[in-house]
């Protein structure tokens, strides 16, 4: 469904690799180690969704999941903050 | 936060699947938010200072900031997250909605004698920027599956991940915020028919049939999948609305037959052309007296360099190729071209009603009609969100 030919007026084709992705660092790798990065992260986060709810079944005390995956998101990201 | 749908096709999701969106709404926040702040801040300490020495001066439009931020470090980790975050939004709910795809059908099947209608035209030729592209980087765009109830239900359920609650509860926070918003505004105004063009699933259509209960309320847009899936999600809601196959520049209704044109975040999916199109269609539809209406995002000529090009960052990175387009006209002129005579036309901000409240749309609509237009808050859907609109009138 990609058609690189729909882009806006003034993009540079020097935005996009070689199947119309956008890239943004000087190696594209990097572009790709970024998505394996967070879809990594969002595996251990299901891993540990998984363990708060057994805890919560266990000990009949739940915690809330919203709360904790900000924790979480901040703990992991930590590093990238203030590019 | 994820929304949870409100309606039977609301998804049944695994815990994985449930754990897999409220990790992507959290990561879009932090984007969203923190990095979207972060980048702001590079900004001002290192790319405009940067451009500014080479070029004699601060960047001054849009696309001068795109050229400063361009290979900055708090650029690139932004943009390549929020591509990856927007991929994990439709990946989240791709699972859930291909193994219901029966229990989808059941669920519309029931709802089908509740007051409403829906009309397809096989013969209509959907336009290229609906189906040749994935726009917004959702995979088969609006005709995936096409009649089918898939489309549809990955963009309600998309939707609410990506939204990260900031759309409300039933996804509709902007047309609630702007039907409250003119309702308030002009009381004495009554709409009997009323058009969403462009409307999707129907999401900001309800709120439109909730303000005017008594109103005849006809939805259209151009794919065939999100109108049958709108159709039994308005019916489930108990709210009638006559959904249409049909392209918003080429009306299939006679002149002055409405009394209120009305679209949300639609016109920058058009090309120019069809936008003008489109324009003209409303003028001619509309009754004297009556209103175009149009909830979009703020123009680039209200706002300055680096937020305008926050919000046309879409543009080149989110399969939105009209956006930056849409983004450079004029709504004044775009309301003048079609016939709106100048001095009805209007702009404003709306408060979110969802976070700020019924009072402070009620307080907009008596305030400062245009404040807040370039603020950083407008148009973005990040904490705080208010939402811009614009809208003229039939002599």
């Amino acid at each position: 469904m990609s058609d690189d030919k729909l882009r806006p007026e003034d993009a540079s084709p020097s935005l996009y690799d070689d199947q119309g992705n956008a890239r943004f660092f000087a190696d594209p790798a990097m572009d790709r180690f970024v998505a394996v990065v967070m879809n990594l992260a969002q595996e251990v986060w299901v891993q540990e969704e998984r363990l708060l709810a057994l805890e919560a079944e266990k000990t009949g005390k739940s915690a809330d999941p919203e709360a904790k995956v900000k924790e979480f998101i901040d703990r992991v990201f930590a590093p990238i903050r203030e590019a | 936060m994820t929304v949870e749908l409100q309606h039977p096709m609301k998804a049944d999701a695994t815990p994985e699947e449930i754990a897999r969106g409220r990790f992507t709404s959290g990561i879009r926040s932090l984007i969203l938010n923190d990095l979207a702040a972060d980048m702001r801040a590079a900004y001002d300490r290192r790319a405009a200072p940067a451009f500014a020495k080479e070029h004699g001066h601060e960047p001054e439009t849009s696309r001068e900031a795109h050229q400063a931020l361009r290979g900055d470090p708090a650029f690139n980790i932004y943009s390549a997250m929020r591509v990856q975050a927007q991929k994990m939004v439709w990946a989240s709910v791709a699972d859930s909605v291909e193994r219901e795809a029966d229990r989808l059908s059941d669920e519309a099947k029931k709802a089908s004698d509740a007051p409403g209608s829906l009309i397809l035209d096989p013969d209509l030729d959907v336009p290229k920027n609906v189906h040749a592209i994935d726009v917004h980087l959702m995979p088969g765009s609006y005709t995936r599956g096409a009649d089918s109830l898939e489309a549809g239900a990955v963009y309600d359920r998309g939707l609410a991940v990506f939204s990260m609650g900031l759309m409300g509860a039933n996804l509709d926070d902007i047309g609630l915020s702007m039907s409250q918003y003119i309702k308030q505004r002009f009381p004495d105004f009554a709409p009997e028919r009323i058009l969403d063009t462009g409307c999707t699933i129907g999401h900001n259509t309800l709120p439109w049939k909730q303000a005017y209960p008594e109103a005849e309320v006809i939805a259209i847009d151009a794919a065939p999948g999100p109108l049958a899936y709108g159709s039994a999600r308005a019916k489930m809601q108990g709210q009638e609305v006559h959904f249409q196959q049909m392209c918003a520049d080429d009306l299939g209704f006679e002149d002055k037959s409405f009394d209120v044109v009305w679209s949300s975040m639609f016109l920058h999916e058009l090309s120019k052309k069809q936008r003008a199109k489109a324009f003209e269609e409303a003028y001619r539809v509309l009754k004297p007296g009556g209103l175009i209406i149009h909830m979009e995002l703020p123009p680039n000529e209200q706002m300055g360099a680096f937020d305008g090009f926050y919000l046309d960052w879409d543009s080149y990175y989110n399969n939105e190729p009209y956006y930056k387009g849409y983004r450079d006209e004029v709504p004044a002129d775009l309301c003048k071209n079609a016939g709106f005579a100048a001095d009805t036309f209007f702009d404003f901000v709306v408060p979110s009603i969802g976070i700020y409240g019924e009072d402070a749309v009620a307080e907009a609509a008596k305030g400062d009609r245009a404040e807040g237009v370039g603020q950083e808050t407008t148009g973005r859907l990040a904490e705080g969100v208010m939402w811009y609109g614009y809208g003229a009138f039939k002599k």
